[in-house]
């Protein structure tokens, strides 16, 4: 039985428009952030731009590992032919493209999703709330206000990290805190002994009164660990910042990218949300009345 | 460099290490990525040199308990081969037994030598376990799938669902619906022979839906049950499954004898959780 | 419409095994119960069938399929759609109606060649229900009858089947049974009549609720926890309602390597909503960790979420779960049910 299927089994010629096909992209830098992150730049092999909008993701294949979805962390103003990801080695294809070097190549599809409303953010304060790896998209779209400076007003960047061994683009950091027309405060959980900090120690929503939010022009953004949502969200509402004015990346494991899979499906009351189309960033007044979402 | 990969036995037939040896060609493939130090039932060499080591059988003297420590301390990774090893599997049966009698009926007046423990245990009740391949015996394509995955750096991908999943796929008539079975009538009990025999049973019954799938429900495609060989899944629903069986008219003695076939040593292991 | 005879079409039938490119597939006997399976001989088709036990989705979207194959030797990754083309022999309406749900899915936002390129290759020949499962409620859902999605849609009126033409996909298979076919008398017509009228007599299923209903029904349900426990309280989280469901979709990926590590496959296999690990992301959080969350969402879905986008409620009730469940909890007759007693 199975012959005869075989005879009548046709391959489709050309099935490259399958929106599960990747592009070829080589490693063209690496560096190691923090003891289990790296910054991988990438260039797609077709020369071809990315063209991402901050915010959007991409899904990273490894022949014979698998795809894992990671955020675009490099700015679409910067590096014309080339873009940057920030992995934390968690799973098997995290854990292997750590393993690669400089030259190697890896597979792309994307990007994907709905990034930030930059347009939406014209005009207005930017308030930046990143949480460890968080700051990975983040950094695509601060680079990006910090190239179109005179399109944005204030700009406040609020980083927290376990420690200060974790805290990643030191360089970018440094910069953002030496610029003059940049509110950048930078804080721990923790220090340990003989290490050099001189940032807060102490949970990110603690430097979030320090910030002069005016709330008719300010706009949130946010992003980290599932838990550190709830309590940025709470000190949020204690300065009364209108939730459309908040803006989250929420991570989910994005399988497909073009919403059949199911597996990034927020569900609500009302409907469900597809982390991978109708985000992964999302209007926090969207979102709130999820029950899965935060 | 190929890793090193040493086979042991403790308490249990070597059906799984028989498994491995059955790759036939595919064992030559298998040398292709990795190297075999030490294997009773294919070379004579022997090796204390290993990066991985299967360990296949339950843990059942101190001797047993002595030696899986050693190989522990040699390898890098401890991959427990087949449910004897990863589950304590079918030695556990006695578990639940007077230990006196067990081994009075199976040694007869020899029981006194006897240095076993009156449980049968599984490795990760001695030593830190890596990675379990299920199964009695394991499949071979599992056995395949976890091997290349060590060797490539990755978390194999052993199934947390049940059975159930597997069998619905390959569209097996459910084992409860065989026979023009209705699971709308309640107390079902009916004879069904038992696959491969003459004899005769109260059923029907199945384990697939609380034992963890990887086996592609082998068992069910060929006419005969799931016995639960592979363990309980992560988070057995095993009331919800009890109440299945007692629809289909098996008694609770009958599905604790059942469930002791294999999920013996699990069973205590949950009970103390 | 048209009209065969039964012994004409099943010689048709018997014609397309011998001689058609296409490979020919249709509801047989199996134990007890019914599966499309590849057709031998017009003899094995059971016309009559009352539910199969997987919905015929399989031949657009395969339990496993591959995606790609990759050579890892030489980093090669070749995009592979293998597509068999098919004639599928007696599909029910209300798995027309959910392939027509289907094929929304995979059309939208990024087309999926997979799925769709598997849908144009096949042509679906319909057949009416004349013997009904016990636990459909397609009447209630209002898939017993359908007038689309079929290529030709048959009604067995005893010594012959009348036929209904859906597409040009329908005429040209037509074609091939020659003389054969015949135009269709007012006596035929008035059997079909009857045919369906006799049709709504035959569910025993007691579904209280109107399908519109369930949007708004399942919006006010969402927040009561304690419905779903209770419900869900006996929940194997075994899938079994995912997979056997004509409207399910959800999928995982695996890359699939032979030994040598030289090449493999990634390849698409069937997932379901309902399995303990679907909601899982890196580092171990589970956003939908209690086996109620999961049975929430199942009934979101076929009731809410898919009617929102795309105007459709995700049920057909052909009856797959609620019969397939072995702890009974599965029945979305009895869900429903209940929504619409309590809120009445």
């Amino acid at each position: 039985m199975k012959e005869s299927n075989l005879t009548k089994e046709e391959n489709v010629e050309n099935p490259g428009t399958s929106p599960y096909s990747t592009q070829k992209a080589r490693i063209i830098g690496e560096r190691q952030m923090t003891t289990d992150s790296k910054l991988f730049t990438l260039e797609l092999q077709s020369g071809e731009r990315l063209n991402h909008d901050p915010g959007q993701f991409v899904e990273l294949s490894i022949p014979g590992v698998g795809e894992a979805p990671i955020s675009v962390t490099s700015s679409p103003t910067r590096r014309l032919d080339s873009f940057e990801l920030c992995v934390r080695a968690v799973g098997n294809v995290t854990n292997t493209l750590h393993e690669m070097n400089v030259g190697d190549s890896v597979g792309i599809r994307g990007p994907f999703g709905t990034g930030f409303p930059v347009e939406e953010f014209q005009g207005n304060d930017l308030l930046f709330i990143a949480g460890g790896l968080g700051i990975a998209p983040l950094r695509s779209l601060i680079n990006y206000t910090l190239d179109r400076r005179d399109e944005y007003n204030d700009l406040n960047i609020l980083y927290g990290c376990k420690r200060p061994c974790e805290q990643m683009f030191e360089d970018e950091v440094d910069h953002w805190a030496r610029r003059q027309d940049i509110y950048h405060e930078a804080t721990v959980d923790f220090c340990p002994d003989k290490v050099c900090w001189d940032g807060n120690i102490g949970v990110i929503t603690e430097l979030i009164p320090g910030v002069d939010i005016d709330l008719d022009n300010t706009y949130a953004i946010v992003c980290g660990p599932p838990v550190m949502y709830r309590f940025v969200l709470e000190e949020l509402d204690e300065k009364e910042l209108p939730h459309e004015q908040i803006y989250l990346s929420l991570e989910r494991r994005m399988k497909c990218g073009i919403g059949k899979c199911g597996h990034c499906q927020i569900n609500g009351a009302e409907e469900v949300l597809y982390a991978c189309q109708d985000g992964p960033v999302f209007n926090y007044e969207r979102v709130e009345g999820f029950e899965e979402a935060i | 460099m190929k890793p090193k990969v040493a086979f042991f036995d403790f308490a249990g037939c070597e059906g799984d290490q028989l498994q491995v040896a059955n790759l036939e060609e595919r064992l030559l493939d298998l040398l292709e990525i990795v190297e075999i130090v030490n294997f009773r039932e294919v070379i004579s060499q022997k090796s204390d040199d290993y990066d991985i080591a299967f360990v296949e059988g339950s843990i059942a003297t101190d001797h047993d308990a002595e030696r899986l420590e050693e190989i522990r301390g040699n390898a890098d990774i401890l991959v427990a081969l087949g449910s004897c090893a990863a589950i304590g599997g079918i030695n556990s049966i006695r578990n639940s037994q007077d230990p006196e009698k067990v081994e009075e009926r199976v040694y007869g007046e020899d029981a006194d030598k006897v240095e076993a423990w009156d449980k049968a245990k599984a490795a990760d009740a001695i030593v830190d376990v890596d990675h379990y391949i299920y199964g009695c015996p394991i499949d071979k394509d599992e056995f395949i799938h976890v091997v290349e995955s060590l060797v490539q750096g990755k978390e194999p991908n052993i199934p947390t669902y049940p059975v159930c999943v597997e069998c619905k796929m390959n569209e097996n008539v459910c084992v409860f619906a065989r026979n023009g079975g209705d699971k709308s009538i309640s107390s079902a009990k009916r004879e069904v022979q038992v696959p491969g025999s003459q004899e005769v049973e109260q059923g029907p019954f199945c384990l697939g839906p609380v034992t963890r799938a990887g086996c592609d429900a082998k068992c069910i495609n060929e006419g005969t049950t799931c016995w639960g060989c592979r363990g309980l899944v992560d988070n057995p629903n095993q009331n919800a499954h009890k109440k299945v069986l007692d629809k289909y008219g098996l008694t609770v003695e009958e599905v604790l004898n059942k469930y002791n076939l294999y999920f013996g040593w699990q069973q205590e292991e949950r009970k103390d959780e | 419409m048209k009209v065969i005879d039964k012994s004409d079409f099943d010689v048709f039938v018997d014609n397309l095994i011998a001689n058609d490119d296409r490979e020919v597939v249709g509801v047989q006997e199996k134990d007890s119960k019914f599966a499309f399976e590849t057709l031998q001989s017009a003899d094995d088709l059971r016309l009559d069938y009352d539910v199969t036990i997987l919905p015929p989705k399989k031949y657009f979207m395969p339990q496993r399929e591959t995606l790609i194959e990759y050579n890892l030797d030489e980093g090669e990754t070749t995009p592979v759609n293998r597509v068999v083309p098919r004639i599928i022999l007696g599909i029910h309406p209300y798995d027309l109606v959910a392939i027509e749900q289907m094929d929304k899915v995979f059309e939208d936002t990024h087309e999926d060649p997979h799925y769709l390129e598997k849908r144009r290759k096949s042509v679906l020949v319909g057949v009416n229900m004349e013997n009904v499962s016990d636990k459909s409620f397609a009447k209630t859902m209002g898939t017993a009858t359908t007038d689309s999605g079929y290529d030709i849609m048959l009604t067995d009126i005893g010594d012959m089947y009348t036929i209904e033409v859906g597409s040009s996909k329908g005429s040209a298979l037509l074609d091939k049974a020659g003389s054969a076919i015949d135009d269709v008398g007012p006596e035929e017509i008035k059997k079909v009549k009857q045919f369906k009228e006799e049709l709504s007599e035959k569910f025993r299923t007691d579904p209280k609720f109107d399908p519109f209903e369930l949007p708004s029904l399942l919006k006010e349900y969402y927040g009561k926890d304690q419905f779903w426990e209770k419900n869900s309280e006996d929940c194997l989280s075994c899938g079994t309602c995912n997979l056997v469901c004509p409207t399910c979709y959800c999928f995982d990926v695996q890359d699939i390597n032979d030994i040598s590590l030289s090449e493999g496959e990634r390849m698409r296999t069937w997932d379901g909503c309902m399995l303990e690990a679907f909601a899982e992301v890196a580092g171990d959080e589970n956003f939908r960790e209690e086996k109620a969350a999961r049975y929430r969402h199942r009934y979101m879905r076929k009731g809410r979420y898919m009617y929102n986008r795309f105007g459709d409620i995700a049920c057909v009730g052909c009856g797959r779960c609620s019969e397939q469940c072995l702890p009974d909890i599965a029945d979305p007759v009895d869900i429903f049910n209940q929504m619409k007693e309590g809120t009445s």
